[in-house]
């Protein structure tokens, strides 16, 4: 096309002409239009993400630079245990995802498939999401204090406040106890972006499938769940990542990460803010973002291979044809 | 129909945000504590000069701190600069005194003298953090309390008030914020250490003297236990800041009776926290917190303590002791009925027979430099009505600031003395020791004092938790390169 434009006029390039043109308006616009957002992402993204990284290979404080370590800070990411341990508290909060994207697909069917009030629920569900996280840890500090509002409830069903255990002193259930909380906030989230995703499924489907003799079970598995696959890996890969970033929890309950909770997150930001290590604290960022990434990543192989469909095409195939058959035309 | 969606819309962005909002203010109570917590801490501060870039600036903005002959001393209260009209901005962290109108009542006060002079303030709540990051930007107003920099950094950003010996006359304290011998910070207030104690819980489980050792704290925490009601020992665990904001405030003269040791010779000791087998030193106290967990002398729970909560118990006697700065003791008595029941003793720590409290000051003010001379004049006339004339200090129940002004303030029986700073070419040495250790004495280090609280609950050792950071002490000051030499 270059060499066409070329062909056409050997005349000096004239700018105010070439921008009247529609071209030249086109390209004008489509520049004008971007440049902003371009800018803005740039500026606020990019350039302090670059500075970041820059950072992690730096020892420094805020204020001041001791000087180049090359790869030290990461070495160090990996290499000291109150760290890289820090890294597997994130498996309570996987584990808590997993049983969120389920409680959040189940009752999303449950109210797919209609009840009565079902809006109302809904609304409940969904309302501790809009809660600030820092509430919610207020919240729920003292919904665990001894004797408080869990101790109570549990002793009205039956049990006895002498063998309920300290939901956050005991070390070996506190972590369950935090992952609840992002549970409690989350799944309502989860559950409404499923409705979502449910609703937008033809209802021809279910009625022939009843006609058919499928029972809910056999509609969910093979109508609701095939359409909402998108949804679901959506959902699944946010839980993960987020429950690779949890901070709220921990931080604000057990007033930063006491008692063996502290996670990841609340590590860096000891590290950043109380001793000040700017340096390994970028490290420890981006080592947490390329984590992100390979989780990602792996999501996507394992839900590429596993739920495979056998009319499932590879996309490419589909363009590859339809550029077939443009050109025999 | 549209319109309809889009008033729905409205409402919900509405409500989500005013909830954000509620979320937001439910942040505060530990917010304003950890300012109170950098508040006690202030005492770790620290220069460096050991960078050209540095050695630059400090000459460059010296010659223009020389110009101008403002000083503190020279300030007569009432008479010099009556006729100045100015308005000058004030940054604090004080936003309890803000709410209830104290601040304001000062400065209407302050008005009758200089009626010219407008002071506006603007109370911060996470200070410590917000405080830093404005402070490069220059148009913070004129007066701040100075948050946690460097000593080589002040005369970058602050005006002095005039020599320190000339300053030391008139207030405590003049060395907190010294570079080159000028003094650029005076304190609000200034806190004593010592501990917070309900003196009807104390008569009722029969302690009729008050503890010097840790063995005899430890005995009459068991009596609390056994003949009272009362919780012994409140840790106020779960507010975080009341751990290491508050048990390191007593490193150094009070626990060696040493006044160089928290900032020259701690850095320099081989093994700071060896046990000295006489209840004395680092290792005795942080003991004397080990060991009332493991014997059951504190709360049932310590991971759901109530900081707002602990104020109303220890008023009504159901806690014994807290360890808290002397600034918690205004809180504790306004918190009920019983204000009379508050006492503040010297910490049970001593050594050949004496006991020591430091005192130290909390938050100073400064000055800034790119204000213009009018604005500095006025400024300056306001901070030495406030520490001289408003009665603030006192009002908070602090230990005094000016040394002039009435005060309350009574600590019968021990010796106040002050920790030495740090000589000067070590100054940012403790600084960095805390850094490159990770343990941050007296700079935020809470989860280290969690920990002993944990190690305890838990059946763990004491003795081990020490090692761990004799260990790591040891790594820091082979990795900085710093003499071994106690």
């Amino acid at each position: 096309m270059a060499a066409a434009t070329a062909n056409q006029s050997r005349k000096p390039f004239n700018f105010a002409k070439w921008a009247k043109s529609r071209k030249g308006q086109q390209a004008l616009i489509i520049i004008g239009f971007s440049i902003i957002p371009l800018v803005l992402l740039f500026t606020f993204t990019y350039y302090p993400f670059a500075e970041m990284a820059k950072f992690s290979f730096y020892d420094r404080n805020y204020t001041k630079v001791r000087g180049f370590v090359g790869l030290k800070n990461y070495i160090d990411v990996f290499n000291r245990p109150d760290i890289f341990k820090s890294l597997f508290l994130s498996l309570y909060y996987m584990g808590g995802a997993v049983v969120q994207l389920a409680l959040a697909l189940y009752l999303a069917t449950i109210f797919c498939f209609g009840v009565k009030g079902g809006n109302f629920f809904k609304g409940c569900m969904f309302f501790p999401y809009l809660i600030n996280g820092i509430a919610i840890g207020f919240i729920f500090k003292f919904f665990y204090t001894r004797g408080f509002v869990f101790d109570t409830v549990l002793q009205w069903i039956g049990f006895d406040l002498e063998d309920l255990p300290f939901w956050l002193r005991d070390t070996s259930i506190n972590n369950i106890s935090l992952v609840g909380t992002s549970v409690w906030k989350y799944f309502g989230q989860n559950m409404v972006l499923f409705v979502g995703a449910m609703m937008s499924v033809d209802a021809t489907l279910y009625e022939a499938a009843d006609l058919d003799g499928a029972n809910k079970w056999q509609q969910f598995k093979y109508i609701m769940l095939p359409s909402i696959k998108t949804i679901v890996m959506l959902n699944l890969i946010m839980a993960i990542t987020g429950s690779l970033s949890a901070f709220e929890p921990p931080f604000v309950i057990m007033s930063g990460g006491g008692n063996g909770t502290a996670t990841y997150f609340v590590k860096m930001h000891e590290v950043a803010h109380t001793s000040q290590k700017l340096g390994l604290a970028s490290a420890m960022a981006i080592v947490l973002l390329l984590i992100i990434f390979v989780a990602t990543i792996l999501q996507k192989l394992f839900f590429k291979y596993v739920f495979k469909d056998a009319e499932d095409e590879d996309k490419g195939a589909a363009a590859r044809r339809e550029k077939k058959l443009a050109k025999s035309r | 129909m549209k319109l309809k969606r889009f008033m729905a819309l409205g409402m919900a962005a509405v409500m989500t945000m005013s909830l954000t909002a509620c979320g937001g203010s439910d942040d505060k109570p530990s917010d304003s504590a950890s300012s109170n917590n950098n508040a006690s801490t202030d005492n770790s501060a620290s220069t460096d000069n050991n960078t050209t870039a540095d050695n630059d600036t400090a000459a460059d903005s010296n010659a223009g701190a020389s110009t101008g002959g403002l000083t503190y001393a020279g300030i007569k209260l009432g008479e010099d600069y009556t006729d100045l009209t100015t308005t000058i901005k004030w940054m604090h962290h004080k936003t309890d005194r803000e709410e209830d109108g104290t601040i304001q009542a000062y400065i209407d006060e302050f008005n009758k003298a200089y009626p010219n002079i407008t002071v506006e303030h603007e109370g911060i709540t996470d200070y410590a953090q917000t405080a830093l990051l404005r402070l490069p930007t220059g148009d913070w107003g004129d007066i701040m309390f100075i948050p946690s920099i460097d000593m080589v950094d002040l005369e970058t950003y602050f005006i002095p008030y005039g020599s320190v010996s000339e300053m030391s006359d008139l207030v405590n304290f003049a060395d907190q914020w010294k570079y080159q011998d000028q003094c650029y910070g005076i304190g609000y207030m200034a806190n004593a250490q010592g501990l917070l104690y309900n003196k009807k819980v104390f008569a009722d489980a029969g302690i009729t003297e008050l503890p010097k050792t840790p063995d005899e704290f430890i005995a009459d925490l068991q009596l609390i236990k056994d003949n009272t009601d009362a919780i012994p020992l409140y840790t106020n665990y779960a507010a975080g800041w009341t751990m290491g904001g508050a048990w390191d405030g007593y490193l150094g003269a009070i626990t060696t009776g040493d006044t160089t040791w928290l900032n020259q010779k701690f850095t320099h000791t081989a093994d700071p926290f060896k046990d000295n087998g006489d209840g004395t030193g680092a290792y005795a106290l942080y003991k004397i917190l080990f060991d009332a967990v493991a014997q059951g002398l504190t709360e049932e729970d310590y991971t759901t303590t109530d900081w707002e909560g602990c104020k109303g118990m220890i008023n009504r006697g159901e806690i014994g002791t807290m360890v808290l700065g002397s600034w918690a003791v205004a809180q504790m008595k306004a918190a009920g009925d019983n204000p009379d029941d508050i006492g503040y003793m010297p910490f049970p720590i001593s050594v050949n027979g004496k006991q020591y409290a430091t005192a130290g000051p909390d938050y100073c003010y400064g000055i800034n430099k790119e204000s213009s001379a009018d604005n500095q004049a006025a400024a300056m006339v306001f901070v030495k009505w406030m520490v001289e004339e408003s009665g603030w200090c006192d009002f908070e129940g602090g230990y005094p600031v000016s040394k002039t002004a009435p005060t309350s303030f009574v600590f019968d029986g021990v010796e106040i003395v002050n920790n030495d700073s740090a000589p000067e070419d070590e100054a940012d040495l403790m600084n960095q020791m805390n850094a490159e250790s990770e343990l941050n004495f007296n700079n935020g280090g809470d989860s280290r004092v969690m920990a002993i609280v944990e190690a305890a609950a838990q059946g763990g050792s004491y003795d081990d938790l020490v090692a761990e950071w004799t260990q790591k002490w040891n790594d820091a000051q082979s990795a900085l390169g710093v003499d071994v030499t106690y």
